[in-house]
Parts: structure tokens; C-alpha cells; sequence
């Protein structure tokens, strides 16, 4: 009895140390920050919890003139879990909105949105 | 009805009222840019594979005027996305009183709906606890099914106006259900039918994160206070069995990590009936989907049962 706990101990102990690239990816943190002030922006930097597939995930920004031109979504070479969108033109002073839907790595969705502003 | 009979009737009731506390399949849920942490009391709106293992909680003085410890686990298998099975057993200790195992305890679980802009989802279930399968001090306190079908629901305040944003990270979870025996009466002892109800009020610190301004801290941002209410209603043979209303107030704390989350909250009687002095409960929980494994997927991944807006 005591032999068979302990192997379903250490079967779930190892089942969940194996589990680092696996979740609903979360936001973590993001640049321009959540709600934050900057002076401009050239990217969005999305950092989430668990890697994301950059094909499958969207991401939008709309602006005082309307929906801003992104380039194409990339993931640091280093760090799946690192989303960064380029911005392709200059942004103007005004609130922004960044609208996002990731898909991580194991397909799991998430969504989310926040706001930030240029300051003139 | 004899003083005995009475006393049968309450330990039934206690017991009954026992299995349904640890009973729940507490899955986390995701609708739209909400998150629902699983919750202790009352059970969150989602389906999801998930286990948690354990629940401990412990009541200085529960209806009986004993001391009450309950350990519990519960394993929620998703046969389709929509579709699940609830398994949920443990043990009770109590002073006077004794040890015993719950009745062991099954559940049908189907999400109904999920409108991901409204933060709103709902499932439905059928529950049963199954007669014969207690033991100890807790054998004989099921001599039939216990059926309950149930309703969870959820919904999140995201959609606030920009005027109400710091409210948006509120959200508040629901729980309705019956608990009817198999029978009315049991040698004379009448078995108690309980209309079971409470809710959830939450305020998620991720959601604050996410959506509204970054916080530093790595451990707050990871926490959601919780208010959970819980009661349970006598609708019939409550006279007879000499039963009231019980039920209580759960102010905690949830820490969500990536794939698991751990909750304490404390338990505050709200009426005479339930017990006196405040008590404590804790749970772990994996969130199974979450973590790769042979057991994280559904059976039929592609099968029949997803709600709308999953």
C-alpha cells in the first residue's frame, strides 16, 4: 500500500515538473505598459505566461485616426512566450487600445485588452 | 418521532450536507477575457479537466457541537470540450463522532453556454451520491441515492464603462441545485430534501494586471480575493427532522499560478444551525488541461457537447 501511494506520488510529482512550456497563456506584461503613459512606440511587446504560436495569434491597435497598421507578429528567437508586433508608422499623441488572442503552444485560447497613451 | 430518530435524522442530513461541501468539481473556466478560479464553496462555471487533491477544512464546532475535519479529492474528466465526469470522495473525522469515508460521489457535467463579450457562461449538471459506499461512522448515514441537479453560473464585469473600469476585474459566480434522497422515509427516519444556493463575489488582481494597469509585484498580481456565501435549505422533511437553514460566509484568497492555484478562506457560520466559532479550508488544485499528460485531453476532443462561444 505504502509503495503504491508513493509511486502515484512520484507519477504525478513528475507529471507536473514536466510542465513548463504547457498552459492558457496569460498576460504577464507589456510594453507600452498596461494603462501606461509612453512618449511613442515603434513595437507592442506582449509577455506571456506560457509560449504562443505567432501564426494563430492577433493582434489589433486602434488609435484617435482608427485601426493603427501592425506588421507581422514574431516571437523573441530566445523566448516563445515573448510576443513582439512592430508598429509601422508613427504614432500620434492619443489613447490607444491593443486587442489581443493568443493561441499557445498547445492550442489553448486566451484574450484580452488594455489601453495605453501616447503623450503629446 | 423519537429523540433518536431525530439525532439519525440530523446525522443523515450532516452527512448529506457534508458530501455536497466536498462534492463540487471546482474546474477553473475561461469565457471571453475572463478567468474563473475554481472556488470552495461553490463551484465555478466551467468544464475543464482538473483535480483537486486535497481539500482540507477543518469546523471547531460543526451542527453537532464536534470538532470536524474533512479531506476530500475531486477529478473532473472531460469526455467531449463540453461534456464531463465529477469523481469526489474523502474522508470525515469528528470529535465525539469518529472517522469515515464519505459517500462516494459522481457527477454529470455539461457547459450550456459561454458569450465571450457579456464574461457570462453557464453549466448544467446531475450529481448523485451513492448509497452504501460511506464508511466507518459515515456507513449507514446514506441508505439511498442522493440525486442532485444543479446549476452553475458566472459573470464577468469587463464590459463596465470606461467610467466604471476599476470595477471591471469584479466578477460573481452562482450556484443552485436540490439534494432529494431516494426516499422520503428510512425506518421511520425522514430523509431531508435541501435546496442548496449560494454565490461568489471576486476580484481578480490578473484581470487588474491585463487589462487595466501593470502591477510589479509578481505574487500580488497573481492573487483574487473571494467572498463566498453558501447555504443549504431545508424544502422537505426538514420539519420533521428538526432541520433549519445552514450555511457559510468564505472570505479568502486565491493564488492562480500557470497551471495550479491554491486557495484559503475562512468559514463563518451564518446561522445557529450550522455550528459555532470559525473554521478554516484549504484546497490544491491542478489544473489538469493545463499539463501534459495521458489524461489532459478529452476523450472525444472532436465529439458532440461544445457550448456556444467555447
Amino acid at each position: 500500500m505504502r509503495t503504491n501511494i508513493l509511486k502515484i506520488a512520484t507519477s504525478l510529482a513528475f507529471a507536473l515538473a514536466a510542465t513548463s512550456a504547457f498552459a492558457h497563456a496569460q498576460l504577464e506584461k507589456a510594453t507600452p505598459p498596461v494603462g501606461g503613459t509612453v512618449a511613442s512606440a515603434s513595437e507592442i511587446r506582449l509577455e506571456f505566461s506560457e509560449g504562443v504560436e505567432p501564426k494563430f495569434t492577433k493582434v489589433s491597435l486602434t488609435g484617435p485616426g482608427g485601426a493603427v497598421p501592425l506588421a507581422a507578429a514574431r516571437t523573441e528567437p530566445s523566448n516563445q512566450a515573448v510576443l513582439i508586433v512592430p508598429i509601422t508608422k508613427a504614432l500620434a499623441a492619443g489613447a490607444y487600445t491593443v486587442h489581443w488572442h493568443a493561441v499557445s503552444v498547445d492550442t489553448h485560447h486566451t484574450q484580452g485588452t488594455f489601453e495605453f497613451t501616447v503623450k503629446p | 418521532m423519537s429523540l433518536i430518530q431525530i439525532r439519525s435524522a440530523r446525522a443523515a442530513l450532516s452527512a448529506a450536507i457534508a458530501a455536497l461541501w466536498l462534492t463540487p468539481a471546482y474546474p477553473h473556466a475561461v469565457c471571453g477575457d475572463r478567468i474563473f478560479p475554481a472556488t470552495l464553496a461553490i463551484d465555478d462555471p466551467g468544464v475543464q479537466d482538473e483535480l483537486a487533491l486535497p481539500t482540507v477544512s477543518w469546523v471547531p464546532n460543526n451542527s453537532d457541537g464536534a470538532h470536524e475535519w474533512d479531506a476530500s479529492f475531486s477529478w473532473t474528466k472531460t469526455i467531449t470540450p463540453g461534456l464531463s465526469v465529477v469523481i469526489s470522495d474523502g474522508p470525515t473525522w469528528t470529535h465525539p463522532g469518529g472517522y469515515g469515508w464519505n459517500a462516494l460521489d459522481t457527477e454529470l457535467q455539461w457547459q450550456a453556454l459561454c458569450i465571450p463579450d457579456a464574461e457570462f457562461m453557464f453549466k448544467v449538471g446531475f450529481d448523485i451520491s451513492w448509497a452504501g459506499t460511506g464508511t466507518g461512522v459515515l456507513a449507514g448515514s446514506g441508505g439511498q441515492n442522493t440525486y442532485s441537479p444543479l446549476v452553475d453560473g458566472g459573470l464577468g464585469f469587463g464590459w463596465l464603462p470606461p467610467a466604471l473600469k476599476y470595477l471591471r476585474p469584479f466578477a460573481i459566480t452562482g450556484e443552485f441545485s436540490t439534494s432529494s434522497p431516494g426516499q422520503d422515509w428510512t425506518g421511520g427516519v425522514p430523509n431531508v430534501t435541501t435546496f442548496n444556493w449560494g454565490f461568489t463575489l471576486q476580484y481578480s488582481l490578473p484581470y487588474f494586471n491585463s487589462q487595466l494597469a501593470s502591477i510589479d509585484n509578481d505574487f500580488l498580481k497573481r492573487l483574487v480575493p473571494v467572498a463566498e456565501f453558501a447555504f443549504q435549505t431545508p424544502i422537505h422533511n426538514g420539519g420533521p427532522a428538526g432541520v433549519t437553514t445552514t450555511g457559510y460566509f468564505q472570505p479568502g484568497v486565491i493564488y492562480e499560478a500557470d497551471k495550479w492555484q491554491v486557495a484559503l478562506e475562512a468559514m463563518v457560520p451564518m446561522t445557529g444551525a450550522t455550528g459555532h466559532g470559525v473554521g478554516v479550508i484549504g484546497q490544491l488544485d491542478f489544473y489538469l488541461d493545463d499539463i501534459p499528460n495521458r489524461i489532459d485531453e478529452p476523450i472525444f476532443p472532436h465529439g458532440v457537447g461544445i457550448a456556444p462561444g467555447i
